[in-house]
């Protein structure tokens, strides 16, 4: 099916119920579809694109529909809906359409994104969320193009303009052994983060290799070996590096 | 943690295995053949005394509560009286059979074949029952796997809760036969109906001073246990055993470990008098709590000593051993003897019930991880949050347990059929998942019927597809069938056909249980037969609820309608003729049609095109057995239990129209068909509980497999809890997790011995993994994992 993205209606990978992992509570995650960044290890390749064989196309109408039925379950549970991706606000009014109708119906939210986007065209849906989640992937300018294709300036400064936004903020860090699993790039995100913005929480996401069966399905090249997982240890040596930094860790397992 | 003693008492008893002990039975017949001539509830009374003051008595090994119904850590008795020639039939491949195996010597069988059953032939309830059932019902329930009720005529019912509370811990048995004598000798034979309870009087007299001689007895042994002991730890705790001994259970206990000992001994009266199917301890923590608090404000116990003690019983509860036939063990899988405790819940009153015994049941079945008692919880809407803790946390534990119960729903099931709000709410748990109040005489698990047989008789020409045998009703070919509706009707019409015969079968057992084997032991324990001076079977107690008859195969048939409806009448892409081919060659040649059949709307994911018609059979089933009522007058009832039942039913079954194979397991209660709730447990959840659970007063059961992950962490465990209130407020009445991965599942099956006590939840009830038979660990392992993320 062809059908343009807009207000009403747009792709998604999935809407995934009894989520537990992103947020507080039973969440509903809403994968959309389309990405600026094109990260060398990414997870999710079928959120790259709008249209590919694993992306479906939805109405705003039939999501709505069917996080009602999950309603219960976020009552008890305070839990919601998180927006993720692809990357959540590239399809910006169909995000748009969807952030207003669930903020009316009162319902928590929580948007996780790239930090790539326009501050300006979508500052009005990021006021409506309860949380957030940025990426802070590389600090060196130069790996980070070389890694996603583009330059972090942006992303670095929308974490500051959506900061002062005000809104809990959880800053992820995809931990991807021979890319940014070093304590340089750590030392200089804790900075940036002491710095710019004391009070965001820090996660650490520790690389997988579960996408590489999508790959294949879409006739993708894998990513390449040398990404690795890192060692339980490696990711303790870094929290505690973020507590010498006064960074408070979380984590949502 | 579990202290160095109690773990002891639990190697021993891990280590154990089930034997049988024909003591009970020879003392039983000897007594009979003493009392021919007299009134059958007096010779029952008199072979119960007659047993109390024969047993062979067994102090184990560290025991701190004791009494034990034979030789055996891990005993099961015989009950020749229900029936004999199941065992004569079976006991020479006890120790070899695949459910459920006992150990049984040569020596013993010769001896019960030649000193015991010959007794017994002709005078069995078993034989009575085959005699009188009319040949058309016979042909239907008889060990067909169809219609089924072989646990209420080659058993006793069981199905009772002692009334500890207003009965047991006020009186004393001392204070029941006193009682007793007192209305016996103010009563004059000058009716029948004086007659009759001068005989339940009597009845009463000699079971009481049964029991208390049995408990004397082991005051004696254990004093002189004491006397020879050297070591002086065990000698103190051997005397203790003795005084306790002494006073209950003649009299009310006065300290917490003389209410267990009480306890005990009770269960033990029952055991003795019938071998009973869920005899249940009922809501432990409110009535145990009382004699906590007093001893602990009295200096007289330690919490550490009180939690060895209620370990100690759990153990106790384990080591009974129900024996069955080969065929009611493939019903009720896995030594399980469904002794159903409760606790939370809300009190007579309305006030939150938990308080410090609660706790100590939970943590009893972590610590022993005995498959009894059966630990069921009762959760309100307002249940505290440290309970919500404890209930999650044991849980993730991957036991099984607890089962956890809608308060507020179990209310309702009984306020429908006729309980006072008060007595309501004071509900317990019977068996597995039956919400049950201790005044009441009832069979809550009368028959179970397999929907799927329905269907197959609608679509097979009333005739079963594995045997050819016309059981069902007249049907016209199922190639002439013009529209779904026909086809829906046509099931309906043999599903009716098969609730009739249930109901049959239970008026004939009933019959045959007030004449042959009243129960005056277990009617001592209900307050309203010594009232009336009427047996149980005879409707002594204050509430007489109808018997449940249980429907299996909810998700299999409505999964198969929704097949047929979907592809040959709305889409019309299969026809009739190639189902009704496919079915007779169970799939074999028709991969095509099967992968259709897989793929249409499965009960279980909160799609109403299927769900709809699972609550239509429901509504039908419970209209459909209302209109009966039982031998006291009571209406029959509906219940979607579990028990292992999905097991022998699928067996029976050919190939299904929803993709399922012959003989493969059918489905277990309001749950989704194995394997086919792909969405989450929340749509499962939500199916479910579309089914009008609350009108179905015989319980409803749901159990769900979750990935260990989900619930390792506390704040997992918070969203499990949230997950059950959510559950709950949509109007369910039961879940239960099994949180065990199947990898751990498999290493157990390869190596049995490293997994002696990994309890898994079968349906309705848990109990230890390696004691199920291959077939039935499969069907475990193949439940749908949710794991999503």
């Amino acid at each position: 099916m062809t059908a343009k993205t807009d207000a009403n209606g747009g792709y998604i990978l999935q809407l995934q119920n009894f989520s537990v992992n992103d947020g507080n509570g039973i969440r509903t995650i809403i994968f959309m579809a389309g990405c600026p960044l094109r990260c060398a290890w990414c997870a999710n390749p079928e959120g790259l694109t709008l249209k590919n064989p694993m992306t479906s196309y939805m109405t705003a109408d039939r999501v709505i529909e069917k996080i009602k039925k999950q309603m219960i379950f976020y009552r008890h549970s305070k839990g919601g809906v998180t927006f993720s991706g692809g990357e959540a606000t590239f399809q910006t009014e169909f995000l748009r359409s969807l952030v207003n109708r669930l903020y009316d119906m009162g319902i928590h939210l929580a948007l996780e994104t790239c930090g790539y986007f326009s501050f300006d065209a979508v500052c009005d849906i990021l006021q409506k969320m309860d949380l957030i989640f940025m990426d802070c992937k590389l600090m060196d300018p130069r790996k980070h193009l070389r890694w996603t294709q583009k330059d972090n300036a942006l992303i670095h400064e929308n974490i500051k303009k959506t900061y002062a936004l005000g809104i809990p903020m959880v800053l992820r860090i995809p931990t991807i052994v021979n890319v940014n699993a070093d304590r340089d790039n750590m030392k200089e995100t804790f900075s940036f983060i002491q710095q710019n913005v004391p009070d965001a929480q820090l996660e650490f996401l520790p690389y997988h290799q579960f996408g590489e069966e999508k790959y294949k399905q879409l006739g993708m090249p894998l990513p390449e070996k040398s990404f690795g997982t890192p060692e339980a240890s490696l990711i303790e040596e870094f929290t505690e590096l973020a507590h010498e930094y006064d960074i408070e860790t979380v984590s949502y397992r | 943690m579990i202290t160095p003693r109690i773990e002891k008492i639990r190697q021993n008893y891990v280590n154990a295995k089930p034997a049988i002990s024909y003591d009970r039975a020879l003392l039983w017949t000897e007594s009979h053949k003493k009392t021919e001539g007299e009134a059958i509830p007096i010779r029952r009374a008199k072979a119960f005394y007659d047993t109390c003051a024969q047993l062979k008595l067994t102090i184990f090994e560290g025991e701190l509560i004791v009494g034990a119904t034979g030789e055996f850590r891990k005993c099961g008795i015989l009950t020749p009286e229900f029936s004999w020639t199941w065992v004569d039939r079976e006991m020479d491949h006890f120790d070899t059979r695949p459910q459920d195996p006992y150990v049984m010597t040569e020596e013993q069988r010769a001896f019960v074949r030649k000193n015991i059953f010959p007794y017994w032939k002709g005078k069995s309830l078993e034989e009575s029952f085959l005699a009188r059932l009319p040949k058309e019902t016979a042909k239907v329930v008889v060990d067909t796997g169809i219609v089924d009720n072989d646990s209420k005529w080659r058993q006793a019912v069981g199905e009772l809760t002692p009334d500890y509370q207003d009965v047991l811990f006020v009186k004393g048995f001392g204070g029941i036969l006193k009682e007793a004598e007192e209305k016996y000798n103010a009563l004059e034979n000058t009716s029948v109906e004086n007659a009759k309870k001068k005989e339940f009087y009597e009845s009463v007299v000699w079971t009481s001073k049964g029991i208390i001689l049995y408990a004397n007895r082991y005051a004696d042994l254990a004093f002189k246990m004491a006397e020879e002991e050297k070591d002086p730890v065990r000698k103190a705790e051997l005397e203790q055993i003795g005084k306790n001994c002494r006073r209950v259970p003649a009299h009310p206990p006065t300290t917490f470990y003389e209410a267990l000992q009480f306890i005990w001994f009770t269960q033990i009266g029952a055991i003795l008098s019938e071998n009973p199917l869920a005899l249940n301890p009922g809501r432990f923590d409110q009535y145990m709590n009382p004699y906590y608090e007093a001893d602990c404000k009295a200096g007289k116990i330690t919490p550490g000593f009180a939690q060895e003690l209620v370990d100690a019983l759990w153990l106790k509860y384990s080591e009974w051993v129900w024996t069955i036939s080969a065929n009611t063990a493939d019903f009720f899988a896995g030594y399980n003897q469904f002794q159903n405790l409760t606790v939370g819940g809300r009190t007579r009153d309305g006030r939150d019930a938990t308080n410090a015994v609660t706790f100590m049941a939970l943590k009893a079945t972590e610590e022993v991880k005995t498959h009894q008692p059966g630990l069921s919880v009762r959760i309100h809407a307002d249940a505290p949050q440290e309970f919500m803790d404890a209930v999650t946390h044991l849980v993730s534990v991957g036991t099984g347990f607890p089962a956890i119960h809608n308060d507020s729903v179990g209310y309702q099931m009984l306020l429908n059929v006729g309980y006072a709000p008060e007595d309501a709410r004071d509900w317990s748990n019977c068996g597995c998942v039956v919400p049950h109040f201790r005044k009441t005489g009832e069979w809550t698990a009368a028959v179970n019927v397999n929907f799927g047989s329905a269907l197959e008789f609608a679509l097979n020409q009333g005739k079963t597809r594995l045997t050819d045998e016309k059981i069902g009703l007249d049907e016209k070919p199922m190639t002439e069938f013009a529209s779904y509706e026909e086809v829906e009707n046509a099931f309906y019409k043999q599903f009716a056909n098969l609730c009739k015969h249930s109901v049959i079968a239970t008026l004939e057992a009933q019959r045959l249980h007030q004449e042959l084997v009243p129960r005056p032991f277990l009617s001592s324990c209900i307050e309203d037969c010594m009232e009336k001076g009427q047996d149980l079977s005879m409707g002594g107690a204050k509430y007489n609820i109808g018997p449940v008859i249980t429907g299996i195969g909810l998700a299999v048939v409505a999964n198969s309608l929704a097949a047929i409806k979907k592809l040959v009448f709305e889409e019309k892409i299969a026809s009739s003729e190639e189902f009704s081919k496919a079915m007779a060659a169970n799939w074999e040649g028709y991969d095509a049609l099967r992968k259709l059949a897989q793929k249409a709307p499965k009960y279980g994911n909160d799609d109403d095109y299927v769900d709809s018609i699972a609550r239509e059979i429901c509504n039908f089933y419970y209209k459909e057995i209302h209109q009966y009522k039982d031998i006291n007058g009571a209406t029959f009832n509906t219940a979607f239990m579990g028990i292992s039942n999905y097991l022998p039913m699928g067996k029976v079954l050919g190939a299904t129209p929803c993709g399922r194979k012959a003989k493969e397991p059918s489905s277990e209660g309001v749950s989704p068909y194995v394997g086919t709730d792909t969405a989450t447990p929340l749509a499962a959840m939500r199916s479910a509980a579309k089914m009008n659970q609350e009108m179905h007063s015989g319980g409803t059961l749901l159990n769900l497999r979750l990935n260990h992950d989900l619930v390792a962490t506390k704040r997992g465990q918070a969203n499990l809890g949230a997950m059950i209130q959510a559950c709950f407020s949509l109007g369910a009445f039961h879940v239960q997790f099994n949180t065990i991965s199947s990898e751990i599942l498999k290493k157990a099956q390869k190596t049995p011995e490293n997994y002696k006590d990994l309890l898994v939840r079968v349906a309705g009830y848990s109990t230890q993994f390696v004691n199920l038979s291959k077939s039935m660990q499969d069907a475990i392992i193949a439940r749908t994992e949710h794991a999503e993320f």
